[in-house]
C-alpha cells in the first residue's frame, strides 16, 4: 500500500510531466511546421492573392471607352456580360471547347497512359519523358507548328491534294477545329501524366485474375481496366478542361480572330481596348466557371473512390 | 483516397497556373533612375513599337542619336500596339517611368485628355519650328513624327498589274484568300471608314451600309488575326490580298523580293499617323527634349524614311526620288478618308463590338 501511495503520485506527476512534456514539443513543432509555411504562403499571397483581390477590386470599377477607369462600386461589369447574348455565346463555346479538347485528349493519351502505366521495361522512365518532352517547347512555338501543318498549303492540305483526295484546301486553321487539334495535341502530355498518376489501384494481377476467370479479353477491360482507372482518366480530363478554357495562345493565333472564347475577349478588352474593368469582371465569371466545375469534379471523385 | 489527393494537387497546381495567367495583366515598368538636369547626358526611356520598327528605328535613329550623345542611355521598351503603350503608361501614371512614347495619334490624343503627356516647349525644341501647322498638336503637345496610310497587300503573281480599287476584297475569285485585321486594329478601323464612303454613308453617323457590305466579305476572309502577320501571309501564299500599313508594306515587298505589293486604292485610304510626346512629369525631361529634337530633325526623318518608308512630318526634309515615290503623298495628291482621331477614340469600342458580333462569321 505505501508503495502504491508513494508511487501513484510519482507516477502520476512523472505522467503529467511527460504530457506537458509532449504538448509542450507538439506546441514547438507546430511552430515549426508554421515558421516552415511562412515563405511559401507568403509568396502566394504576393503572387498570386494580392492579384486576384486586386482584379476582383477592378471588376467592380467603371471603364470608359479610352482606357479611364473610374474608381466606383458598379456591378454593370456583371450586368452588361450576364444580359448580353452574345457573352452566353462566348462562354458556351469555351465551355464546349473545353469538353471536346478535355474528350478527344483523354481519348487519345489514355492508350499512352495505360502502356506507360503497365510497361516493366527497362526504357519506362524514357520513355515516360519521351512522352512528356514537348513540355519542354513553348506552347506557342508548338501552335506555330501546327499553323504550318494545317494551313492552305500546309503538309496536311498538300498531302491530301497530292494524293488527288481534294481539289480545293480543307479549312483547318483559323476556326475551331484546328484550336482543337492544336489544344489536344499540347495538352497531351498533361493528361498522360495525371492518368498514370491516377492509374494507382490499377494491377495487372486483377486483369489476369479476371482472365483466368475466363473473362474475355473486352470484358477485362470494360470490367476491371477500365472502372480502376476512371479517377484516372477523370483526373486528366478536368485538368486539360481547365487549361483549355483558360488558355489564350492557341485560340488566338489558330483562331484567325474567328474564334471568340473568354480568354480571348478578356485579352482584346484588356489590351485593345483597354477596359480594364469589363476584363476583370470576364476573368471573374471564368473562375467561377472554374470553381462549378471542380465542385462537380470533387462529388464525382468522392461517388468513384469512396 | 490517394488517386483523389494526386487529382487535387494537379487541380491546384493547374488552377493556380490558371489564375496567375489571368491576373498577370499589370503593365511592365522600366527603371527610374531619377531626373539628369542636363539635357546631353543622362539616361532616356523611349516606349515605343515593336518588331521591324524598332529594328529599323534603331539603325535610323536611336543609333546615330546615340553615336551625337554618348553620355545619353536610351531604353527602349517596346509594344505590340499604341493601345498597349497607353495601357502601361496609365499604370505608370503616379510614378512615371518613361519619357518620351511614339504612338498612333488616335492613342496620343487620348494620353493627352488623360493629363500623360507634357505640352512641348518650343524653345527647348527647336526643330518644331520645321513641323507644318497641320501636324502640330493644336493644344501643344507632341507633334506628328511621321505618317502612313493603310494599304492594300496584293500577291504579284496573282496581280501583275496592281490592284485598283478596294472592290477586289469582295471579289468572288479571291474568296478564301484574304486577310483583314479586325478592330481594334487600326486597319479593320480603317476599312470600316472606308466601306462607309464607298456607300456613300457618313460614317459620324451611322456604319449600317458599311457593316451589309462587310458581311458580304466576311466568309471569304480567311483570318480576321493574321499570324505571323498581314505581310507574311500574303508573301507565303497563305492569302493573295490583305490589308496593311504602306510603310512596311514597302519594305516586306522589298525584303520578299517584290512577292508582295502595296497600294493605294482609287476610293482613297486612312492615314495612319504617329506622334511623339514626352511623358508629364518624366523622370529624364531635359533629355526626352534632346530626343524629340532629333527625332524631328531633317536627318532622323530622312533616314527613316529611307529604312522604312513613313513620310517626314518636317518641311525640311529631303527624300531621294526612289524613297519619296514609295512614302505615303502628304501633299494633298492621295484621296484621304478623314477618320477623325477624337471620334474614332468614342468609336473604336462600338466598332469592334460590331465587327465581333455581326461581321466575323465562324
Amino acid at each position: 500500500m505505501t508503495v502504491t501511495q508513494t508511487e501513484a503520485p510519482a507516477a502520476r506527476r512523472a505522467g503529467a510531466a511527460e504530457g506537458e512534456l509532449e504538448k509542450s514539443t507538439g506546441r514547438r513543432n507546430r511552430r515549426t511546421y508554421l515558421a516552415l509555411l511562412i515563405p511559401g504562403v507568403l509568396g502566394l499571397v504576393v503572387s498570386f492573392v494580392f492579384p486576384l483581390a486586386y482584379m476582383v477590386r477592378m471588376s467592380f470599377n467603371k471603364g470608359a471607352p479610352d482606357g479611364v477607369i473610374e474608381e466606383t462600386f458598379t456591378l454593370d461589369t456583371y450586368i452588361q456580360p450576364l444580359t448580353d447574348p452574345y457573352y452566353w455565346r462566348v462562354t458556351l463555346d469555351t465551355f464546349q471547347m473545353g469538353v471536346t479538347v478535355g474528350l478527344l485528349c483523354v481519348l487519345v493519351s489514355y492508350p499512352v497512359a495505360l502502356f506507360l502505366a503497365r510497361s516493366t521495361s527497362k526504357y519506362r522512365g524514357l520513355l515516360i519523358a519521351v512522352a512528356i518532352a514537348p513540355l519542354l517547347t513553348s506552347a506557342v512555338v508548338r501552335t506555330y507548328g501546327w499553323m504550318v501543318i494545317l494551313g492552305t498549303n500546309g503538309l496536311v492540305n498538300s498531302t491530301l491534294n497530292e494524293m488527288g483526295l481534294i481539289d480545293t484546301p480543307l479549312k483547318l486553321t483559323n476556326n475551331m477545329t484546328g484550336v482543337t487539334i492544336g489544344l489536344v495535341e499540347i495538352f497531351m502530355p498533361y493528361a498522360i501524366l495525371a492518368m498514370i498518376s491516377g492509374f494507382g489501384r490499377l494491377s495487372p494481377q486483377l486483369e489476369e485474375a479476371a482472365g483466368s476467370l475466363g473473362a474475355s479479353k473486352l470484358q477485362v477491360f470494360t470490367r476491371v481496366t477500365l472502372p480502376l482507372s476512371l479517377p484516372g482518366i477523370l483526373t486528366a480530363f478536368l485538368l486539360v478542361f481547365v487549361l483549355s478554357i483558360s488558355t489564350f495562345i492557341t485560340p488566338r493565333l489558330l483562331g484567325g480572330g474567328s474564334v471568340q472564347v473568354l480568354a480571348t475577349e478578356i485579352y482584346d478588352q484588356t489590351t485593345g481596348l483597354l477596359n480594364w474593368p469589363f476584363a476583370a469582371a470576364l476573368s471573374v465569371i471564368l473562375l467561377v466557371l472554374f470553381g462549378l466545375i471542380i465542385a462537380v469534379y470533387q462529388r464525382l471523385t468522392k461517388k468513384i473512390g469512396g | 483516397m490517394r488517386v483523389i489527393t494526386k487529382g487535387k494537387i494537379a487541380l491546384a497546381a493547374a488552377a493556380t497556373a490558371a489564375a496567375l495567367v489571368l491576373t498577370g495583366c499589370g503593365g511592365s515598368a522600366g527603371s527610374s533612375t531619377g531626373g539628369d538636369s542636363s539635357a546631353t547626358s543622362g539616361e532616356l526611356n523611349l516606349i515605343a513599337y515593336s518588331g521591324v520598327w524598332q529594328d529599323q528605328y534603331t539603325a535610323a535613329v536611336i543609333e546615330p542619336f546615340k553615336a551625337k550623345y554618348p553620355n545619353i542611355k536610351i531604353n527602349y521598351s517596346s509594344k505590340r500596339s499604341s493601345a498597349e503603350m497607353l495601357s502601361a503608361l496609365q499604370g505608370q501614371k503616379n510614378n512615371p517611368a518613361t519619357d518620351v512614347a511614339i504612338m498612333d495619334n488616335s492613342v496620343s490624343t487620348t494620353g493627352n485628355t488623360q493629363g500623360l503627356f507634357d505640352k512641348i516647349d518650343a524653345a527647348a525644341v527647336p526643330n518644331l519650328a520645321n513641323v507644318p501647322e497641320q501636324f502640330k498638336n493644336k493644344g501643344g503637345f507632341g507633334p506628328v513624327v511621321m505618317l502612313d496610310a493603310v494599304g492594300l497587300l496584293y500577291d504579284t503573281a496573282t496581280f501583275p498589274k496592281a490592284p485598283e480599287s478596294w472592290d477586289v476584297l469582295w471579289d468572288p475569285a479571291y474568296a478564301g484568300k484574304i486577310n483583314v485585321n479586325a478592330p481594334p486594329s487600326l486597319l479593320g478601323l480603317s476599312l470600316t471608314a472606308i466601306t462607309s464612303k464607298m456607300e456613300g454613308e457618313d460614317y459620324t453617323q451611322s456604319i449600317d451600309k458599311a457593316v451589309a457590305r462587310l458581311k458580304e466579305m466576311a466568309p471569304g476572309v480567311q483570318t480576321f488575326a493574321p499570324n505571323p502577320d498581314e505581310y507574311q501571309n500574303v508573301i507565303t501564299g497563305q492569302t493573295v490580298l490583305g490589308l496593311g500599313q504602306n510603310a512596311r508594306g514597302q519594305f516586306y515587298s522589298d525584303q520578299s523580293n517584290k512577292k508582295m505589293g502595296v497600294t493605294f486604292p482609287k476610293e482613297g485610304t486612312v492615314y495612319q499617323i504617329n506622334t511623339v510626346n514626352i511623358v508629364k512629369d518624366a523622370p529624364n525631361k531635359a533629355a526626352a527634349q534632346t530626343f524629340v529634337d532629333y527625332a524631328l530633325s531633317a536627318e532622323a526623318q530622312t533616314a527613316f524614311a529611307k529604312a522604312l518608308f513613313y513620310a517626314p512630318s518636317v518641311t525640311n526634309a529631303d527624300l531621294p526620288a526612289d524613297v519619296k515615290d514609295r512614302v505615303v503623298p502628304t501633299d494633298g495628291s492621295l484621296n484621304i478618308v478623314p477618320l477623325d482621331v477624337e471620334f474614332l477614340s468614342s468609336a473604336r469600342d462600338k466598332w469592334t463590338d460590331t465587327w465581333k458580333r455581326q461581321i466575323i462569321t465562324k
